[in-house]
């Protein structure tokens, strides 16, 4: 992988939205079973999940360059 | 683990057959071994294929104490928890940071230990041994963990007196451990890797679906916990909390990347597509591992109310307790389950024994004592150190049995753990990065964050600043003194 800047960028975005700081106290609505905001941080982590895989998937580590070296 | 039915023969019969195989997959990783040597003993000679290499991930990452541990403070915190499945999905997502460029330096300059890589970039004995002390530092507070685990499950499995139930839980279960161990080294910890995190994942999934059958749909059990007036276990976090979520995703994230067995499983994959399909596949595992704990405890809280404090972490044995008694499938659904987390606790137990004794007979001995030892010596002594240590282990889990709270003192592991993050992610991704520098940033570190968390002060509250935890604080400091240290001797020179 070369710097992928937007990989880092993505995985922000996604913690933004999984961490329900933006909700308001009073909020209690529930959907299939779960409180609203904690069945968005499922939904946040399942893509994460996804993208993640297709991260690890997609590029391959052979042509990395070692600057180290 | 009490209020668990204890086992009868039958089961009995079952979990002494199953950790008899362990020895006999020892014997069998012992007949596969190619040459008597580091590689082989420790890296299996980076032989491991795709289903090895998910399931030793697997079985090491997601310990039995996880599962106890994570329904438990679901129940102590309610659906704030959420937040595992976050920090989970954070480590997979941190090896991306560091594991291409070490997985092709390990393969090109055989590496054994993880501090192999930085006597290779640093060429400093200073960073290699102090390293190797932390990491071996946090390495037997975990095994000893696990050991303590172990005899508390036998504990709650067996009808005989607790006391004795623990100790011989913890001398039998270890003894198990340490032979398929030291006969096999990776390979048979792999191996039974392979078979107890197939159970676990096979029996939470069922698990889940029993769930359901038993006490009826999420829905119910989230409106009974809302009947109890207790939002606290509903509501949105406070931001305490919040900061508190932020900053388990950070300290886990990396800092379960740095665990020594972590960074060897990178070095042991046999290609570097068949490591990128195995971390792929365990981005998934938070979704069928620690949400599924989570759900339980939420399960706990609605139907088994009353658990106070650490008695909270017998949330998953009630919910297991009551399926039992309900059917035959509940009664063998438990049954396999408790095998496999027994099986887990030693999992996770035998990676850690394996990568202590490598940094013992590699790092320390060979490299300060004998720098001329023959690898079979240094195989050889591996086992020794192994033993040795596991004795002293066995020793201190039966004398700190009723002391837990001592144990719990003394786990900081991913404080100190994140201090490694500049040694191994930043030096592997910036030439600049100097040796002193780094050096001193994870003495400063380590030492901010054992003094924050140790020190009494007002703005620490259970273990925490304002939710962050100490060694986020001595990561910052730490970084600072790398980079701005390096910069500083790069323009000097």
């Amino acid at each position: 992988m070369k710097k992928h800047y937007w990989i880092i960028a993505i995985y922000i975005f996604f913690a933004a939205i999984g961490i329900p700081w933006y909700w308001p106290d009073n909020i209690n609505y529930i959907v299939i079973g779960f409180p609203l905001w904690v069945l968005v941080s499922i939904i946040v982590s399942i893509i994460a999940s996804f993208f993640t895989a297709f991260i690890l998937l997609r590029y391959t580590w052979d042509k990395e360059k070692d600057l180290n070296e | 683990m009490n209020n668990f039915q204890a086992l009868d023969q039958t089961a009995f019969t079952f979990i002494s057959i199953y950790l008899s195989t362990l020895i006999i997959i020892g014997f069998f990783g012992y007949r596969a071994r190619q040459e008597n040597t580091l590689k082989d003993f420790y890296l299996a000679g980076n032989g491991f294929g795709l289903a090895v290499i998910f399931l030793t991930f697997y079985a090491t990452q997601y310990s039995g104490n996880t599962l106890f541990g994570y329904s438990g403070m679901t129940y102590r915190i309610g659906y704030a928890w959420i937040m595992c499945i976050h920090f989970m999905t954070a480590i997979i997502a941190c090896y991306l940071i560091f594991a291409p460029k070490l997985y092709q330096r390990a393969r090109r300059f055989n590496y054994i230990t993880p501090t192999d890589y930085l006597q290779h970039r640093f060429c400093s004995n200073s960073i290699n041994i102090i390293v190797t002390v932390i990491m071996i530092f946090v390495l037997s507070n975990y095994l000893l963990a696990q050991l303590m685990a172990m005899g508390r499950a036998m504990q709650g499995l067996s009808s005989a007196d607790p006391s004795i139930a623990y100790q011989q839980g913890v001398i039998l279960l270890t003894l198990i451990m340490v032979i398929y161990g030291t006969l096999g080294g990776i390979r048979a910890v792999a191996w039974t890797d392979v078979i107890q995190g197939t159970i676990l994942i096979v029996g939470l999934i069922v698990l889940l679906f029993v769930l359901f059958k038993q006490f009826g749909p999420i829905s119910l059990a989230t409106a009974a916990i809302q009947e109890t007036q207790d939002f606290s276990k509903i509501d949105v976090p406070d931001a305490n909390r919040i900061r508190e979520w932020i900053s388990y995703i950070i300290i886990v994230g990396f800092g379960s990347t740095l665990y020594p067995q972590a960074i060897q499983r990178i070095y042991a994959a046999r290609s570097e597509k068949i490591l990128r399909q195995g971390l792929a596949f365990m981005a998934f595992a938070p979704l069928f591992t620690a949400l599924i704990a989570v759900i339980v405890g939420i399960y706990a809280l609605a139907y088994v109310p009353g658990l106070e404090g650490n008695s909270s972490d017998q949330a998953l044995t009630r919910i297991l307790s009551i399926i039992q008694q309900n059917s035959i499938l509940g009664y063998w659904l438990t049954i396999i389950l408790y095998a496999a987390i027994l099986a887990a606790m030693m999992s996770t137990a035998d990676s850690a024994l394996l990568s202590i004794s490598s940094m013992l007979s590699k790092d320390i001995y060979n490299r300060f004592f004998d720098v001329n030892a023959s690898e079979a010596k240094l195989t050889l002594l591996g086992k020794l150190f192994s033993w040795c240590l596991i004795i002293v282990l066995v020793w201190l889990a039966i004398y700190l049995s009723d002391k837990a709270s001592l144990l719990k003192l003394l786990d900081r592991k991913f404080d100190l753990l994140i201090q490694l993050v500049p040694a191994f992610m930043l030096s592997i991704h910036w030439r600049g990065s100097q040796a002193l520098p780094t050096l001193i940033g994870i003495i400063v570190g380590v030492f901010i964050s054992l003094w924050l968390a140790y020190g009494s002060f007002d703005f620490v509250h259970e273990g925490k600043i304002y939710g962050f935890h100490p060694g986020l604080i001595g990561l910052i400091i730490n970084l600072l003194i790398t980079v701005f240290g390096s910069i500083f001797i790069n323009r000097c020179k």
